[in-house]
């Protein structure tokens, strides 16, 4: 392994703070759009059913945001040649999907 | 209200559950299932919201949190299977006295701005957690190093449990953990521990969301005010001395940790 990649270094790749940065500025705006959007036409008095849509898909795009996070992580990591943090990145999806399917069967 | 809880949030490194579930519960006369459901949900839109403007300003330390991560979701997962073997009221107490400790050497260190000098560990070297970051308040390159970091990695694990367990406590373990066990400098603590917290919250979020506990009438006005309060929070956050966010940190930890421990012996 190698011993740099200090922040300062340059590197043939964008920084990924600044990539993570973007797609978590890219969620939170679709996100506070539909969320926007659906409490909106709520208040307008519109169609019953699209406003609890737009705000249910609001907050799924919110909530996809750091699963996809922790993935594009590992996958610049891969892509450095960062093994390491690339098996880190491997086990936090792992845990959070074992997380997931365990309480689908508590919650019936 | 939720605006509000979102700055607290975003500047703290908290996912402002104190602040939402009770204003909720209380103020709104929402169900607890409904309110817990939705503060889990902002607690994402903290995290997101807040985590861009600190990964710009390389607050956040994203191999820490990278490392750290496995440590708050395994302990989540497990604090999730053994939920209900374990006696609750006894964990109340236990968690609430760690609380009040770390509380009291916060206080002690209140006025320090930077940790001073820290020797990294062989592990802190060996994956290169070394930071640093622009301090617009003290205007310079704060560089630092990380230590002890397998003993931070445990205690991410019995954070993750605890927030698995009781349900509360997503960052309020974090940032103790980081800045006084790790040695990082408190504002790299709490945007890194913001930035963890999502992904913690998010699995969290999936489960409540097949039970359909997140009722959109609800959390839809929550999480957006929240969205917006993080992300003034992490402007406001960036400018504000350490001094002054720990001086917000101590009341909240220390009112946690009472509150904690009062529901370990009323039981």
């Amino acid at each position: 392994m190698t011993t740099e990649t200090h922040h300062e270094t340059p590197s043939p790749h964008e920084p990924i703070e600044l990539v993570l940065a973007r797609l978590l500025r890219i969620g939170s705006i679709i996100a506070a759009i539909l969320l926007a959007l659906g409490i909106g036409a709520m208040l307008l008095g519109g169609h019953a059913v699209v406003g609890p849509r737009l705000i249910t898909a609001g907050l799924l795009a919110l909530l996809a945001t750091p699963i996809m996070r922790v993935m594009v992580a590992g996958v610049i990591f891969a892509r450095e040649k960062d093994w390491r943090f690339a098996f880190f990145c491997l086990v936090v999806l792992c845990s959070i999907v074992a997380g997931i399917l365990l309480g689908h069967e508590h919650g019936g | 209200m939720a605006i509000g809880a979102g700055i607290v949030g975003s500047v703290l490194g908290l996912g402002g559950g104190i602040i939402i579930v009770p204003a909720l519960t209380i103020l709104f006369g929402v169900s607890m299932r409904t309110a817990v459901a939705a503060s889990t949900v902002s607690i994402i839109a903290t995290s997101t919201g807040a985590a861009v403007a600190f990964l710009r300003d390389r607050l956040t330390n994203t191999r820490v949190a990278m490392w750290l991560e496995m440590g708050t979701s395994a302990g989540a997962l497990s604090g999730a299977l053994i939920a209900g073997y374990l006696h609750q009221r006894f964990l109340y107490i236990l968690f609430g006295l760690l609380l009040a400790y770390s509380g009291y050497n916060m206080f002690r260190t209140r006025k320090a701005e930077l940790p001073g000098e820290v020797v990294p560990d062989r592990l802190s070297r060996k994956l290169n957690l070394a930071g640093s970051y622009y301090d617009r308040m003290l205007g310079k390159r704060v560089e630092y190093q990380v230590t002890r970091t397998l003993p931070g990695l445990v205690l991410m694990y019995f954070s993750g449990a605890a927030a698995g367990l009781l349900g509360i406590g997503a960052g309020i373990f974090k940032v103790p953990a980081m800045d006084q066990v790790m040695r990082m400098p408190f504002k790299a603590s709490t945007a890194t521990s913001n930035f963890m917290i999502g992904v913690t919250a998010a699995s969290g979020a999936v489960v409540y969301f097949a039970r359909g506990d997140v009722k959109p009438l609800v959390a839809g006005p929550v999480v957006l005010g929240v969205l917006l309060g993080a992300v003034v929070g992490a402007r406001l956050m960036v400018r504000l001395k350490t001094s002054t966010i720990r001086k917000l940190f101590i009341p909240l930890i220390v009112y946690t940790a009472i509150e904690m421990i009062y529901r370990g012996v009323k039981g």
